[in-house]
């Protein structure tokens, strides 16, 4: 009797590479192979990359080598925008036994099996699909990501993207429905649109607008999330669409730079005045609704004024996280041919001016959700029998309280805000009695 | 439909010593006018993005090249003999008319050098079109086909000698004259004079939502 394969997964990157690898291992897993943790020993590993930044390149390398030092015998396919990018130097390299690029993702078991069936693998002649991953019934994640589109046509000026992901594809509504169906036939509370860039979904008659509107009418207890869009083309209609109560009151939308100059040169094709306008105009539509972006600093010939015009812009939007980037030459951009690259000290001081701007306007954020009530989808079980979870607005919760079930949702009164790795919201469900005095946490 | 394939090279033309036009097949290539292409040499791994100049309603594709000195594509395109072949991706990009808008509204296009290139393709493939266009140049010479627009349409600015209709540089022209706040501008050149360009028609009140631009770098 054969015995049980093993595999790993490891994922670096964006939530489109966690929803290909939460399939990829559902599709292994019914194939019999036992899934286990990338530290562990395994028959296969499998490694999604990302290449959006020289740290996530060197993020990916350092994967590849702790999957060949912890089982040598075992095989690694990379994957992903990295091993897209550097598909010659990867496939070189002796810790990595297959290269299979992004169009090829879908075929990973497939190149895997044939591995151990003897035969000779040639990734290419396994056929190239973006969206035929079948819907996976056990992710890693209590959320269920849902792929609707890939690649992108913007070419922004800093941007690997487009060259990794390719052209803007978008996958066909009726398939997007069924994989929805699917998912929470098998019990998901929350479903997470994602794509590289979700505002440019266009497919016969569909734009991304109308594509959510039909998704918040199929039947079911789950809401849905937008993973991140960029900032062009959406309109009062669009945000409208947040009154439906399956839609949760979340975005994630690219500022990238305040500065106009520098936007310009980023090649985004919006203004810093209509990304304020917009801010705006989704705040007085939904009061509350969180904001976050993504900020990068140190952009070529990125002066102190056009820094200083980004911290003006972040304080008069005021998101509720910022993820910020240092800037980072990506080989084949328009930015790699700028003159006047800033240096890497300057980047770390405004990265980390950043960064306790966002922190404060973060506590700030959570701190008004104090005395009021979130639904909460458990995921997670504490030792202590309290629950974590994500509430509508996409913020992390403490519920003090216990004989909670994870996948479930919970009203949630919330009473506090704690520190933990960052300002989590503390509070118990609406009928428990539960002290929560005995949880020992530090107040903010 | 989208082309990620190999257009024949039908002919080079020369407007300057540096500025070619590339004439190809246009393999049923459909595309709004505005729009770019991934274009090289067939072959070759690198690639540049180029407006597309000639009209959708033509059954040829063209592109307008200035030669870069030290440029990895552009001096290799110009070198390509007649009835080779280029490697062609696209169309793409968001640079293009909103066509609802057309009949009755003023449009206003600001280019410097090759950027003209999206607006001759604008101009050809909708000739109905209600446009100012503006062109940036340093000499009368760089014109580029001025021939195919409207003489009452087209404003050459010349910063470098007299020889156009305005001596000095489309940001001047933009301060010197009044522009009608319902008109919907398109910029396309380089970085420096769309961003003056812009300052200057959200100073004379143009919102926002009216100003579209195309940086070349």
């Amino acid at each position: 009797m054969n015995k049980q394969k093993t595999v790993a997964f490891k994922t670096l990157g964006c939530r489109l590479n966690l929803y290909e690898t939460d399939a990829l291992a559902s599709e292994f897993a019914k194939k019999d192979y036992r899934v286990v943790d990338f530290n562990e020993k395994a028959d296969l590993y499998v490694i999604n990359t990302c290449t959006v930044t020289n740290q996530s390149d060197q993020k990916s390398r350092r994967e590849i080598n702790v999957a060949h030092r912890t089982n040598q015998e075992g095989i690694t396919i990379v994957t992903g925008c990295m091993a897209t990018n550097y598909k010659e130097q990867l496939g070189k390299n002796e810790a990595v036994d297959y290269v299979v690029d992004n169009d090829h993702k879908t075929s990973v078991l497939s190149v895997a099996e044939a591995h151990f069936n003897g035969e000779l693998v040639d990734v290419n002649n396994f056929e190239a699909n973006l969206f035929s991953y079948a819907p996976a019934d056990e992710t890693f994640h209590t959320r269920s990501l849902i792929k609707i589109q890939d690649g992108c046509d913007n070419f922004c000026t800093f941007c690997i993207i487009p060259k990794v992901r390719g052209r803007a594809t978008s996958r066909p509504p009726e398939e997007i429905f069924e994989n929805i169906r699917q998912v929470v036939g098998f019990g998901y509370k929350e479903i997470v649109l994602t794509g590289v860039n979700l505002g440019r979904y266009t497919y016969e008659g569909y734009d991304f607008e109308k594509l959510v509107e039909e998704i918040l009418d199929i039947p079911g207890d789950f809401r849905v999330r937008i993973s991140s869009i960029e900032p062009d083309g959406y309109t009062d209609s669009f945000f409208r669409l947040f009154n439906h109560p399956k839609l949760t009151p979340h975005l994630h939308i690219c500022l990238q730079s305040g500065s106009e100059e520098i936007l310009l040169k980023m090649r985004r094709m919006y203004t810093a005045y209509f990304f304020k306008k917009m801010a705006h105009q989704l705040k007085t539509l939904h009061p509350g609704f969180n904001l976050t972006t993504d900020v990068i600093v140190g952009f070529p010939e990125e002066t102190e004024a056009h820094f200083q015009e980004t911290m003006a812009t972040i304080e008069e939007i005021g998101f509720g996280h910022i993820h910020t980037f240092k800037y980072s030459v990506r080989k084949g951009t328009r930015a790699e041919r700028m003159p006047e690259q800033i240096r890497g000290n300057v980047k770390t001081e405004r990265s980390e001016a950043v960064r306790k701007l966002a922190d404060d306007m973060k506590l700030a954020y959570r701190k008004s959700f104090v005395g009021k009530t979130q639904r909460v989808l458990v995921e997670k079980l504490m030792p202590d029998g309290s629950a974590s979870g994500f509430g509508e607005h996409y913020i992390p919760v403490l519920i003090q309280d216990s004989g909670l079930k994870t996948n479930t949702f919970y009203e949630v009164h919330i009473h506090n805000i704690i520190d933990l790795e960052e300002p989590v919201l503390a509070g118990k469900v609406k009928s428990s009695t539960e002290e929560f005095a005995k949880f020992n946490v530090k107040n903010v | 439909m989208q082309t990620n394939g190999k257009h024949r090279l039908r002919d080079v033309k020369f407007l300057t010593e540096s500025t070619y036009i590339l004439q190809m097949d246009r393999n049923g290539l459909e595309f709004e006018a505005g729009q770019h292409i991934l274009l090289g040499a067939d072959g070759d791994l690198n690639q540049r993005e180029y407006s597309i100049y000639s009209g959708n309603n033509e059954e040829f594709l063209e592109v307008l090249i200035k030669e870069v000195d030290d440029g990895d594509v552009s001096i290799k395109l110009k070198d390509i003999q007649p009835g080779n072949y280029l490697q062609v991706e696209g169309p793409l990009g968001f640079f293009s008319l909103d066509e609802k808008l057309i009949p009755n509204h003023k449009f206003l296009f600001v280019s410097s050098g090759t950027g003209i290139s999206p607006f001759h393709c604008m101009v050809k493939s909708h000739p109905e079109l209600d446009y100012t266009l503006l062109h940036g140049v340093r000499y009368g010479k760089e014109g580029y086909e001025s021939h195919h627009y409207d003489k009452n349409r087209y404003i050459k600015c010349t910063s470098g000698d007299q020889t156009g209709d305005f001596a000095g540089r489309v940001t001047d022209y933009l301060l010197k004259h009044p522009i009608d706040k319902s008109t919907i501008c398109y910029f396309c050149g380089n970085f420096k004079m769309i961003r003056e360009a812009m300052d200057i028609l959200d100073k004379k009140g143009i919102p926002h939502n009216q100003l579209h631009a195309e940086v070349y770098f």
